[in-house]
């Protein structure tokens, strides 16, 4: 199928910049700092639950608070209105001076995440700062669903797709998977 | 059939010496002439004749040497006869019924009086007299001063078939722990002595047992009245010691609990007493403490299963003095008695003011405090460690002193901010007891409270002394006919107390502008801490006068609030007047009650249904109503009647806290989709670390989650947990 070709054309050069960034996030910081990051990490969660945003949501996995799930379900009047996705974050020791790496776990159509579920978002990026956390991260990427930056696309079907919405719709119920546990 | 008869026989012939030897007690000589009488008509075996040389005996007791010989010769019989065994049984199992009759006659339903003393001075009185009369029998010169029933009889057997072996294969079936003495244990004696002995032992058994079994059956009902029953108690531990009968008391304790305590219809106020007396008397009988472990068990599991558990030790620890708690009356007093008694027994004197001894002996004791072991050793602990052990039992009922401690902070914020005077003399005291038992750390919000009241006096001097000062130089407070003297402010730290509840209050413009003016004046000495009235909290005093009387008050600034409306308007429609007072309908009517039912306001049904007209009594025309509460009568606040206090409970805090659960869990479900119950709480104490950090047992996490699950936001499949969608 032509599509599907389109759609994992971009893959090599994403998965090389994700392979980068991990590099940079891995650098071991001192233990007194793990300390702190806990801290942080703890207390955003506590915010996150506390905040009660409707639509998105994250939580540390069992034994590791460097670990989150996230889910985001789409917002109203998108097209990706009902439906829900799944994320991981993964926290860096030196958090939040570097930022977390977010990734899809549910297949998402769309111009700026490709097949890996690797998504391009600047604050993900070059834009970070440390003022950002779970739950702006999470609300940022629900934008962008609404919104995606065409000019920078990672599946270029998608953002050939994105001007008719009726048929990019289309495209997204055919393509999404609700997640599972 | 034969060995019917002879043990009708014996029976008979040992309650005849029993009743003479009571008759010789109490009225000597009663029975003289009826004992030969009753011997010829009995004894239809006897032969032979009397040949004691009667010389030895003081002449009272020559009708039962007689009769004793009698018997004796009967045995004598019997054993020529080649009924040997049979008539052992026979006998034994007379004595063994006149002994058992004898000890539930002394000991009955008294537990106040040790009967065991009586028990054994029976027996050992029997010894001597037995002693003194087979002596007498083996020629042996003694003189006779005491004498009892059975071993009167054995010994006469004894000495008149002149042997000892046959006692030793007795089928009785008894053991005496006893039974196996050396001979040598009594050099020199010969052996029908020993086997003299030997009975008493088995006699000694026997009634130990028999007291043991009357007193176990009868436990329950000693416990009940413990401290007065200890006599009781202390019989029971030396017949245990004796007999080593201990799992028949677990055991018949644990079922007498099960059927009278442990049912619905004990308060738990019961529960906990009976629990603290039991714990108390089993001390007494077993100190290691096995047995209570065994008998505690299902009243604690049967406590943790009540609500107002840690209320009721809570209100045990801390109301001495107050007893003006909802308790049932007798209760309260023990769990403080148990601190006092600790301290006093610490410095050996029984001091009542001094605080700066307490202050320091509760520093030297919270320093060196450390919880008992279960199987401590009792006999190096000294009575007030013990004493500790308790509360430490009482303690472990809730299993953490946490929550007590929590529970006691929301009642002491309660008796605190109902204060109208300062005066904190007692609950310093209960405090620092406390400490000694709980550690410093755990209860220092509730020093810091306790201190926030000692500011507070101190702080309300200083302002009042600025008013005085002011007012030298002229002031324009007078007006309103209230100064700022009326007030004393309670100054609280609200982040170490308790969350406490605010109620929407309007109070009277005069009174608000008062209670501003004080907070100007605080604002100025202690600058740059500012004033926040809780303006439902705290008392007013206040005098109502009406045409023909007065009255005053003590009440919460709601019921002032409301009353006051009535000053000016005497009839107001409920929602007028909530709104005049700003809270809500229902409160409002609510609390109105307090003065309808003092007479003083009147409800009447007003146009609409839902808006009642109340009016104000201004005249006592209706005597009879008010009768009772006419006068200056004094009324004390209460609280309020629906029980709610101005201080968030302990069950609030809970909720509270288990909603912020709730959200985490469902943090947890929306990114996991399913869990199971144990992961849930793994998650949950792992993540949910902040205040209020996670502390719940697995049981508590369940009935929660089933609670979310009857709320349908969860979802229960096959052990798991969903989102309900």
């Amino acid at each position: 199928m032509a599509t599907v070709n389109g759609y994992q054309g971009n893959i090599p050069a994403v998965t090389a910049e994700a392979g980068t960034g991990s590099k940079k996030a891995v650098p071991a910081a001192k233990s007194g700092d793990t300390q702190s990051v806990l801290k942080r990490l703890q207390s955003e969660l506590m915010a996150l639950m506390m905040s009660g945003d409707s639509g998105i949501s994250a939580f540390p996995e069992e034994d590791n608070i460097f670990c989150w799930k996230g889910t985001i379900t789409g917002s109203k009047d998108t097209v990706f209105e009902g439906t829900e996705y799944r994320l991981s974050l993964s926290f860096p020791n030196d958090y939040p001076f570097k930022p977390p790496k977010v990734k899809f776990e549910t297949g998402c159509f769309h111009p700026n995440v490709d097949v890996y579920g690797n998504i391009c978002l600047d604050i993900l990026q070059d834009k970070w700062s440390s003022a950002y956390d779970v739950r702006t991260i999470l609300l940022s990427i629900q934008s962008l669903l609404g919104e995606p930056n065409i000019s920078s696309p990672l599946n270029t079907q998608a953002a050939q797709l994105w001007s008719n919405q009726e048929e990019y719709r289309k495209m997204v119920e055919k393509l999404y998977k609700p997640p599972n546990a | 059939m034969f060995l019917e008869i002879l043990h009708w026989y014996f029976k008979a012939r040992l309650e005849e010496l029993s009743k003479i030897m009571d008759g010789e007690l109490n009225e000597e000589n009663k029975y003289v002439d009826k004992d030969d009488m009753d011997l010829d008509e009995k004894s239809k075996n006897r032969i032979g004749e009397m040949d004691i040389d009667e010389g030895y005996c003081q002449g009272k007791f020559t009708e039962n040497n007689q009769l004793v010989r009698n018997i004796g010769k009967v045995v004598l019989d019997l054993r020529n006869l080649g009924f040997t065994s049979m008539a052992e049984d026979a006998y034994a199992s007379a004595i063994f019924l006149l002994l058992k009759a004898k000890v539930h006659t002394l000991a009955g339903d008294d537990y106040r009086n040790s009967v065991l003393d009586s028990i054994k001075g029976w027996i050992q009185v029997t010894l001597v007299f037995v002693n003194a009369f087979f002596t007498s029998l083996s020629n042996i010169t003694v003189n006779l001063t005491n004498h009892a029933v059975p071993l009167q009889f054995l010994n006469a057997l004894l000495s008149y078939l002149g042997e000892s072996g046959t006692f030793e294969n007795h089928s009785s079936g008894l053991k005496s722990p006893l039974a196996s003495y050396p001979s040598s244990f009594y050099p020199g004696i010969d052996t029908p002595f020993e086997s003299l002995i030997r009975w008493k032992l088995r006699l000694e058994y026997f009634a130990y047992e028999t007291l043991q079994d009357l007193r176990i059956a009868k436990l329950f009902e000693i416990i009940v009245d413990y401290p007065e029953s200890s006599p009781a108690i202390e019989d029971l531990k030396q017949c245990l010691e004796y007999t080593g009968q201990h799992s028949k008391l677990v055991e018949s304790f644990i079922s007498a609990l099960k059927y009278r305590l442990l049912t619905a219809g004990a308060s738990t106020n019961d529960i906990l007493h009976q629990y603290v007396s039991t714990i108390k008397a089993l001390r007494t009988i077993d100190p290691a403490g096995v047995f209570l472990e065994a008998v505690g068990e299902p009243i604690r599991e049967y406590l943790r299963g009540r609500k107002d558990t840690i209320k009721c030790i809570v209100t045990m620890l801390t109301d001495g003095t107050g007893g003006n708690t909802n308790g049932s009356g007798n209760t309260g007093d023990s769990l403080l008695e148990e601190l006092n008694r600790d301290e006093e027994n610490q410095e050996n004197v029984g001091l009542d003011d001094d605080f700066n001894t307490d202050d320091k002996q509760a520093w030297t004791d919270a320093q060196c405090w450390e919880p008992d072991p279960v199987e401590a050793d009792p006999l190096k602990g000294s009575r007030n460690r013990r004493k500790v052990d308790i509360l430490g039992m009482i303690v472990g009922i809730i299993g953490s002193k946490d929550q007590l401690v929590n529970e006691y902070r929301v009642m002491l914020a309660e008796k605190l901010l109902n204060k109208s005077d300062y005066d904190i003399d007692s609950e310093i005291r209960t405090l620092e007891l406390l400490k000694i038992h709980f550690g410093e750390s755990s209860l220092q919000r509730c020093e810091i409270m306790i201190n926030d009241l000692i500011d507070s006096k101190r702080t309300n001097t200083n302002v009042k002394a600025t008013i005085s000062k002011q007012s030298q130089t002229g002031s324009e407070m007078v007006e309103t006919g209230v100064s700022l003297e009326i007030i004393d402010a309670t100054i609280i730290s609200s982040n170490f107390w308790p969350p406490i509840l605010d109620e929407a209050l309007i109070i009277p413009e005069h009174v608000d502008h008062l209670l501003s003016d004080y907070a100007k004046r605080f604002h100025e000495i202690k600058t740059p801490r500012k004033l926040l009235w809780k303006k439902n909290l705290g008392t007013v005093k206040l005098e109502l006068q009406f045409e023909d009387r007065a009255m005053q008050f003590t009440v919460a600034p709601v019921h002032a609030a409301i009353i006051m409306q009535f000053q000016e308007q005497t009839s107001w429609t409920s929602k007028n007047l909530a709104a005049a007072t700003g809270m809500p309908v229902d409160v409002l009517n609510r609390k109105i009650n307090f003065w309808i039912s003092k007479g003083i306001i009147t409800e009447s049904l007003g146009t609409n249904p839902s808006d009642n007209l109340f009016t104000l009594v201004e005249s006592m025309v209706d005597t009879s109503k008010s009768g009772s509460n006419s006068g200056n009568s004094e009324e004390l606040l209460t609280g309020d009647e629906e029980g709610e206090g101005s201080v968030a409970s302990v069950e609030d805090q809970i909720r509270k806290e288990m909603t912020v659960y709730e959200k985490f869990i469902m943090g947890m479900l929306t990114n996991f989709g399913s869990m199971a119950l144990d992961r849930i709480h793994n998650t949950l104490k792992m993540f949910c670390v902040a205040d209020p950090a996670y502390d719940k047992s697995l049981q508590q996490l369940q009935s929660f989650l089933s609670g979310l699950v009857s709320e349908e936001k969860l979802e229960l499949r096959d052990g798991m947990y969903f989102l309900k969608k």
